[in-house]
């Protein structure tokens, strides 16, 4: 196969009658990691479920291409099986249930065959080393009264015995100290290379001290307004979104005026 | 009928006697119930009404157990079927058959199940024995029983302890309809505790009373879990007494329905002194068109201050077809005392399904974890891992709809 890992093309999304994405178009090849940065609210965390495939978001307009292959229409455990993953901003608690016998599971379901049960428990202990999670954390409810930053560690955790093609990652920075930040992102690095594309979802250009961006996409009321590289994420620091802001309001106020005529 | 009640005996007892005789009187007294009587509102009372005309009390049941290690034994603990305690242990038995007291409801089951008991289990411990290991019993319908009335006596001594498994098996390929009506009557002694768990794995052929009456002595606790696997329909009641300071009971329930499996639940904690704990956690899964009801009631008496009590009922509808319904009641008299309750009943959760899913789990492989998950919290205060491994396969093999 060649080609991009992950096209996007003219990509329009509504929750509930009410338009969220508005025509994304977006480009990611293999081995590249893509920051897409935006204020609350402007939608990232959207584009971010519809790439998973949530059931609540229709795609009205345009199409999501994984490895050259049409995905719109694809289940969630599909897209996951054949190697997309999204770590969640805010990870859902599943009680009752070990993060051993979850990250079992999963294993089992994205490598069917080619899981390896002897191999599993070295493997997990290995990872959980390098993330500095403490041992005990296998036996514990998957997400359930963990602390912010458990929660990222774990998403990165299962990235890393997952090994996505494409990772998508949803504010993984927000809530994290500087310690837990730079060891998540030492987690993220560490599975850089040829085989994976990365889209890393942020607020704040914070994280892309550790985690250098190849392309930096900067994203408000559901559309990407300019993308440039790394420099654009430092001058995002330096002048906020403010300016971008206006931009799409100008935009905006040109909606009405076109439809009178 | 004299005729067989006669049989049924024993005739060593006259006390034993005569209570069968007074419970065939009220049994003949009593009408059936109605569906609007309070206590059938939610439950079919029909599917629960066995004619006795013609009865033969053949043996219906075959109740084993495992045999005491000998040292167990030499110390006095008891573990036997109901024919042979009575005949080997009549002191014992006029002492603790029958003395827990009447359960508060289903009286005309109640006065059947008096007039016409005979094959069951007893359990003895005697005083300061403690016993690390689990015992066993079984009770199994035999095929082509029509009915059966079991009945189990378990005593613990004080500072005793035990552990006690208890399983109920419907006959192999399921057998035709028949009716069970149960009744349970457990006493722990001061400082003791009983490890009590009962897993219910009748045939889907049967229709099940179930009674269980437990007091609970000074300082001695009581933990009862109740696994509800098995059985067409079932209406249980089940009471524990907290009769003296100190008192404890943790009380839980597993309940798994499919098809159109009927479980009704009646739990009473009755805390009749102060400082005494009680602590009720049920739990449901229901699919297909099955049905859970849940009633509890938490009783605390005048005199019992510093009483701290909690319930909770949780119900996982796995199908459009499901329900239930749950009613808690409290009966509060004391006035310096700690009482919660809690009640949920709804499908699973789409954002768990969803978190699930993005790891690569089918639909259904994702509900059948967070299920798995839902129970665990209760499946892993069973003390036997064996057991604990075996019900949590079975529960699965019931999720796959096996």
């Amino acid at each position: 196969m060649s080609g991009p890992l992950l096209e996007i093309k003219n990509l329009h999304v509504s929750v509930e009658e009410k338009a969220i994405l508005k025509g994304i178009s977006l480009t990611i090849e293999k081995g590249q990691v893509h920051a897409l940065m935006g204020p609350n609210g402007s939608g990232k965390s959207t584009l971010s479920h519809v790439l998973m495939g949530h059931p609540k978001y229709q795609v009205t307009k345009g199409q999501i291409l994984y490895k050259g292959e049409d995905i719109t229409g694809l289940k969630t455990d599909a897209r996951a099986r054949a190697g997309i993953f999204l770590a969640f901003q805010y990870p859902t608690a599943i009680p009752g249930v070990s993060v051993a016998n979850f990250l079992r599971t999963a294993m089992k379901a994205r490598f069917g065959e080619g899981y390896q049960p002897k191999e599993f428990r070295k493997q997990l202990t290995a990872t959980m080393a390098t993330l500095e999670i403490p041992e005990d954390f296998a036996t514990r409810a998957v997400n359930d009264g963990f602390s912010g930053g458990e929660k990222k560690r774990h998403e990165i955790l299962q990235m890393s015995l997952l090994k996505p093609e494409l990772a998508v990652l949803d504010e993984t920075d927000s809530g994290l100290d500087i310690d837990a930040l730079r060891t998540v992102a030492e987690g993220i690095n560490r599975m850089r290379g040829p085989a994976l594309g990365v889209l890393l979802i942020t607020h704040y250009q914070r994280i892309l001290n550790y985690i250098q961006p190849d392309v930096v996409h900067v994203f408000i009321n559901g559309r990407i307004i300019e993308s440039g590289g790394k420099e654009l994420a430092l001058e995002l620091e330096r002048k906020g979104y403010a300016p971008y802001e206006e931009k799409t309001q100008g935009e905006r106020q040109e909606v009405p005026h076109e439809a009178g005529h | 009928m004299e005729e067989v009640l006669k049989r049924l005996g024993p005739e060593s007892s006259s006390r034993l006697l005569r209570l069968r005789r007074e419970g065939w009187e009220k049994f003949n007294s009593l009408p059936w119930p109605l569906k609007t009587d309070e206590e059938w509102r939610r439950t079919d009372p029909d599917s629960f009404r066995w004619e006795p005309a013609g009865f033969d009390p053949k043996e219906a049941l075959q109740v084993s157990f495992e045999t005491p290690a000998p040292e167990w034994i030499r110390s006095g603990v008891i573990v036997t079927d109901l024919s042979t305690a009575l005949r080997q242990f009549p002191d014992l038995m006029e002492k603790h058959l029958f003395r827990t007291g009447r359960p508060l409801g289903l009286a005309k089951h109640v006065s059947l199940h008096e007039a016409l008991w005979r094959q069951g289990v007893f359990v003895f411990v005697p005083d300061g024995v403690k016993i690390p290991t689990p015992l066993r019993v079984r009770i199994s319908e035999s095929a082509g029983a029509l009915a059966f009335f079991p009945h189990v006596v378990i005593v613990m001594g004080r500072r005793s302890e035990a552990t006690l498994i208890d399983e109920r098996i419907g006959a192999a390929g399921g057998g035709n309809p028949a009716f069970s009506d149960e009744m349970v009557e457990i006493s722990v002694g001061e400082e003791g505790t009983l490890r009590y768990i009962h897993l219910q794995q009748w045939g889907e052929n049967i229709s099940e009373i179930y009674t269980q009456r437990t007091e609970i002595a000074r300082d001695a606790s009581f933990l009862n879990i109740h696994a509800a696997l098995g059985a067409k329909a079932t209406k249980a009641q089940i009471e524990t007494i907290l009769q003296e300071k100190g008192a404890q009971a943790d009380l839980l329930g597993v309940l798994f329905g499919s098809d159109s499996q009927h479980f009704d639940f009646h739990t009473v904690q009755d805390h009749r002194s102060g400082q005494t704990r009680s602590d009720l956690l049920y739990k449901s899964a229901l699919k297909d068109s099955s049905k859970a009801v849940y009633t509890g009631l938490i009783r605390i008496e005048k005199q019992a201050q510093k009483s701290d009590a909690y319930q909770a009922n949780r119900n996982l509808l796995l199908s459009d077809g499901a329900s239930a319904d749950s009613v808690p009641m409290l009966e509060i008299l004391a006035d310096d005392v700690r009482c919660t309750h809690g009640v949920a009943v709804g499908p699973v959760d789409q954002d768990q399904i969803y978190y699930l899913n993005s790891r690569g789990l089918a639909p259904a492989e994702a509900e059948h974890l967070i299920v798995e998950g839902f129970f665990e919290q209760i499946l892993q205060r069973i003390p036997a891992e064996e057991l604990r491994e075996r019900l949590m396969s079975e529960l699965k093999r019931r999720l796959n709809g096996a």
